[in-house]
């Protein structure tokens, strides 16, 4: 659905590529954006049984360029306070690095998330310029992947594979992510569902045939909550509106009050195929 | 409920019972003279002609049907008959009994009638009651430069003042601080849900086919009624009553043919015309020739095609029955190895309708129409299929009566009645592996639309002139049903002969609502009715103005205008519009109100024609789940605009026109800020933009002067002409979007960042051949 709706763009620039031919129909023009200030952005991922992991950077000015491509615009001397059903643990400031899905955050505990799923978290970050923001998640259940199948076209050479689950009877939110030999490579795909129309079915996420003997395809279904749902929605669409005249500008929906971000459990399944004769 | 409508029913009977009454008291023996004004020529029927009867100082205007009717007192009476473009009428008659009279005016000489720039005299623009209102001939809009050489009348009213486009090239029309969603489009009475083709960038109005189109900006009379904004009224030529004849044109986009004549001379006519675009005649055999080459993009096919048709018949000399067709299709299509995607949308209208004369002052005109628009997607990736309908159908029968039991009293009633079918969604997704749907999904909505009126357009004195109106509507869906009350006035007080002021008020209800987050009229674009949750929109506007007749040939005009608009929808940030079967919960409620004023100057007459017009006006949103409550401007808020439109017959042969527009350009928003997020595992982190409050950015004002030439020469076989169109001829680079031109590091991290205008046309000059035999 979503490669429909991207289509539209290039159908109405196919249209008039001739138009384009040969004319400069693209200048520089100088723009004074309105000032705004920065705004703490806060990103934290409960994994049941891994660490309290934060990143916590701040917003830049759209116009200025980075100054240094290696350094992230991080919040130094910050406290941040996750609390686990009232209980506080308040992070320590560091460089915690996410060897396999390739992240890095700078404030951590070793705290590990609970798998219980009743359990409800806080997180409270309050920084040195006196800004302060929260947000309030919980774990959801895994729904897990009923099977993966692997299919081969007509003249065998290429596979697509089909991931089938078994969506619950009430309101759900998925993301599905395809990773392709190494989950720190580019995935595959990488998108987010709501069951509005396959309520409580077998529900079933393919691909083209893209892949061959030797491939390793490495499926995650996260089950997300409402808010990253809405999360992952609002940055795609504003990082899409950028450069499409068609689309309205995009305004991040998230759960931090006070900030940017998100706070959400992370509860998923992973299947991992390796594509053979 | 009941009470309304009693009360609406005996509004109009109990006004008629009035006049009556009052004509049985003052003046018991009154006679009515009738008849139709038809184009001698052709036989067509002339909307809006005006009879006046020199001794009363009195008259009145053809109806849509080109009917009129006057009752006055047994005497002599000279009566004159005219229409701009055509030759004046005018004899004695003796009215001592109802009679009929059916006129045929002859057409001016050729050099006058093709620069004839609007169809009502002065005298009646200054004298009639109606105001807010254009109305427009496609002569104008046929010699008019025009992109790629495609006449399009609904450009032609954006040069209107009041009414501006949606966007560069675009067909899509904003009128007095409405959504492109508010207007309220008929052909032939029917509904046009999506008057577009190539995503807005053409109307689907074929001006060969089109004989008169009325735009109204404000002061709705009662019998319009379903849209906030605006009316435009287009109706299709009858065809020739007197002989067999054709016109058509070759252009650089689209050919076009219109065949007319008599079914039985003067008693009926029929009328095709079909128009179609030729582009991917050329981009297929450019695939086909690249099939082998391996490196070769295939291109999209796209084309799109219209076809008008209409027939009519006189059943006597008290019944008349009509019956009109148009059927459009756009037609996208793109197949490589991995994908075909297959994308067609377009309307189907049909019109069915029946004219009687109950008595000289009383016409009858019912007419069922069916409207229709659908759009199909269809996609094939490898083994998935996957096909999306959506769209509208609507049946709607109507009945609208005309009586003119005196001169001073043109009373109308009537009413409507009309079943909407939604095809919001019809969603199936295949593999080839499965017998059955992987998924499917149906979204289906309906309702029940419908409404009573009643006006009187009643001429007080000499001076005064008041038109009353009250219209009912109502709208059933699913157990819910809402009504509203529309009251309609205008007014009209002559200063002097040549000068009148002018007040009108109009509160309209709009009952379907276009889903459309999008700055472009996009085909999947779908309308829903008002439910439970999505309650009618409602605007009322108040106008004021004066209308100025400078001897002959000037007309100059000035509104002010104020908007409320009420229950305004717009949608959540990140809303899913796409094949969502709940869509309801996607929308945000608020409310919106413009104002502003229009200056309108029009020279009518002689070698140069065209008018200036200027428009300041302000458009403002307020929604609380939008910009944090604050109130916007909508992307179409434009503080000024400007528009000249000039026609110099410079000879016979050559005519040479030209037009300039300036206008503020569209608030739109851009980034502020942006921040880097990691998003979870599995993905690559990316850099997000941040918004400000919605459109608080201006794009650099927009101005654009076109020029045309005609050449006309007269072959065996009729006329032709060459028009030379010049689309921008100063080859200003207009903004079209903004865009931010990023350098990014491995990880996306932007070390440069250029802001970038893109435009969408240059200079384009165009060359079409048009003819008439």
């Amino acid at each position: 659905m979503n490669k429909i709706k991207q289509l539209f763009v290039p159908i109405i620039f196919s249209v008039f590529t001739v138009a384009y031919i040969g004319c400069d129909l693209e200048k520089e023009i100088e723009i004074d954006l309105p000032e705004v200030e920065n705004q703490m952005v806060i990103e934290c991922y409960l994994e049941p049984g891994k660490p309290y992991r934060v990143l916590l950077t701040e917003s830049q000015p759209f116009l200025d360029p980075v100054e240094d491509p290696n350094t992230l615009p991080t919040i130094s001397d910050a406290i941040v306070v996750i609390s686990r059903n009232g209980v506080a643990d308040t992070l320590t400031e560091g460089e915690f690095l996410d060897f396999v899905n390739f992240k890095v955050y700078n404030y951590g505990s070793s705290t590990l998330v609970s798998n219980d799923l009743l359990s409800e978290y806080r997180i409270e970050v309050t920084d040195q310029e006196g800004r302060f923001a929260f947000a309030e998640t919980r774990i959801l259940p895994i729904v897990p992947i009923d099977s993966i199948e692997v299919d081969f076209n007509e003249t065998d050479t290429a596979a697509n594979i089909l991931t089938w689950f078994t969506d619950p009877p009430e309101t759900n939110y998925y993301r599905r992510v395809l990773n392709l030999n190494t989950l720190t490579s580019e995935p595959e795909q990488a998108f987010s569902a709501n069951d509005a129309v396959f309520n409580g079915d077998d529900v079933v996420f393919g691909t083209g045939f893209d892949y061959t003997f030797g491939d390793t395809l490495i499926t995650t279904l996260f089950h997300i909550d409402e808010d990253y749902y809405f999360f992952l929605e609002t940055v795609s669409a504003a990082e899409a509106a950028n450069n499409n005249p068609f689309a309205q500008p995009s305004f991040i929906l998230d759960n931090i009050e006070g900030g940017i971000g998100i706070f959400t459990g992370l509860s998923y399944d992973r299947d991992t195929v390796i594509i053979t004769e | 409920m009941k009470s309304i409508f009693s009360f609406l029913f005996f509004f109009f009977i109990g006004t008629s019972l009035c006049f009556a009454q009052n004509k049985d008291q003052v003046k018991p023996e009154r006679y009515t003279m009738s008849g139709y004004i038809k184009d001698g020529a052709t036989g067509e029927t002339l909307l809006g002609a005006t009879v006046y009867i020199k001794e009363l100082e009195t008259g009145t205007t053809t109806n849509e049907y080109g009917y009129y009717s006057v009752t006055v007192p047994p005497d002599s009476f000279t009566v004159k008959f005219a229409y701009i473009g055509f030759n004046d009428f005018e004899d004695r008659y003796l009215i001592k009994e109802n009679i009929t009279v059916n006129i045929e005016l002859a057409p001016e000489a050729e050099e006058l009638t093709e620069i004839v720039v609007k169809a009502n005299s002065n005298r009646e623009q200054v004298n009639s009651t109606q105001m807010s209102v254009d109305r427009l001939t496609t002569k104008q809009a046929k010699i008019l430069p025009a992109i790629f050489g495609e006449v399009d009348i609904i450009k032609t009213l954006q040069l209107k003042p009041g009414v501006s486009s949606g966007g560069e090239g675009s067909s899509g029309i904003v009128v007095r601080g409405g959504g492109p969603d508010q207007n309220l489009i008929i052909l032939d009475e029917a509904i046009v849900y999506n008057p577009n083709h190539l995503f807005g960038f053409f109307s689907t109005f074929n001006a060969d086919a089109v004989k008169d189109v009325q735009l109204y900006k404000g002061g709705f009379p009662a019998q319009y009624g379903g849209r906030l904004s605006s009316v435009i009224d287009v109706r299709l030529k009858e065809g020739n009553r007197k002989k067999f004849s054709g016109s058509g044109g070759i252009g650089l986009i689209s050919s076009r043919l219109t065949l007319e004549g008599p079914i039985v001379k003067d008693k009926g006519s029929f009328m095709f015309s079909g128009r179609r675009t030729y582009a991917d005649l050329i981009t297929r055999t450019i695939n086909k020739a690249n099939e082998d080459n391996p490196d070769f993009d295939k291109i999209p096919n796209y084309f799109f095609y219209d076809l008008n048709t209409k027939l009519n018949y006189d059943l006597g000399e008290k019944n008349r029955v009509f019956a009109s067709g148009y059927f459009g299709r756009d037609k996208f299509s793109f197949r490589d190895d991995d994908i075909n995607f297959d994308f067609d949308w377009g309307n189907t209208t049909t019109t069915a309708r029946w004219n009687h004369v109950f008595d000289p002052k009383l016409f009858l005109n019912t007419t069922f129409t069916f409207s229709d628009y659908q759009y199909t997607i269809n996609t094939e990736f490898d083994e998935f299929s996957f096909e999306l309908t959506s769209g509208i159908r609507d049946y709607n029968l109507k009945a609208d009566f005309y009586f003119a039991p005196t001169p001073q009293h043109n009373i109308r009633f009537g009413g409507n009645l009309t079943y909407h079918d939604f095809t919001v969604s019809r969603l199936e997704a295949n593999i080839e592996t499965e017998d059955e749907p992987l998924f499917a999904s149906t979204s289906l909505l309906d309702g029940w639309e419908m409404s009573i009126y009643a006006n009187d357009d009643f001429e007080v004195n000499d001076k005064l002139k008041i038109n009353l109106g009250l219209r009912g509507s109502g709208f059933a869906n699913q157990g819910t049903f809402y009504f509203g009350l529309e009251p309609r006035v205008s007014t009209k007080y002559s200063i002097k002969d040549n000068l009148s002021i002018k007040a009108s008020f109009a509160r309209m209800y709009q009952y379907i609502h276009l889903v459309s987050s999008s700055g472009a009229s996009l085909p999947t674009d779908v309308w829903f009715p008002s439910t439970e949750k999505i309650k009618p929109q409602i605007s009322d506007q108040l106008a004021v103005g004066f209308t100025l007749s400078i001897g002959e040939q000037f007309i100059l005009s000035n509104e002010y205008y104020y908007k409320w608009q009420q229950r305004q929808i717009d949608f959540k940030d990140g809303a899913d519009l796409f094949i969502n079967p709940d869509l309801e919960q996607e929308f945000v409620f608020g409310r919106g109100y413009s104002y502003g004023t229009e200056i309108y100057l029009e020279k009518k007459e002689g070698k140069l024609t065209g008018w200036l017009g200027y428009t300041l006006a302000w458009t403002w949103r307020e929604f609380p789940d939008i910009s944090g409550g604050q109130r916007f401007h909508p992307r179409y808020d434009r503080r000024h605009d400007i528009s000249i439109v000039m026609m110099y017959e410079l000879h016979r042969k050559w005519t040479i026109t030209g037009s300039w527009v300036y206008n503020t350009g569209n608030a739109y928003s851009l980034p502020a800020s942006r921040a880097i997020i990691f998003e979870g595992p599995g993905v690559q982190p990316r850099i997000v933009n941040i918004y400000p409050e919605r459109n608080s950015l201006r794009q650099p004002s927009y101005h654009r002067l076109d020029f045309g030439l005609v050449y006309k020469f007269f072959p065996r076989f009729g006329e032709a002409d060459l028009t030379l169109s010049v689309y921008n001829a100063l080859d200003r680079r207009n903004p079209y979007f903004i865009f931010f031109d990023i350098e990014e590091t491995e990880l996306g991290l932007p070390v440069s960042i250029t802001p970038k205008q893109v435009s969408l046309f240059p200079v384009l000059p165009s060359l079409t051949f048009n003819f008439k035999f």
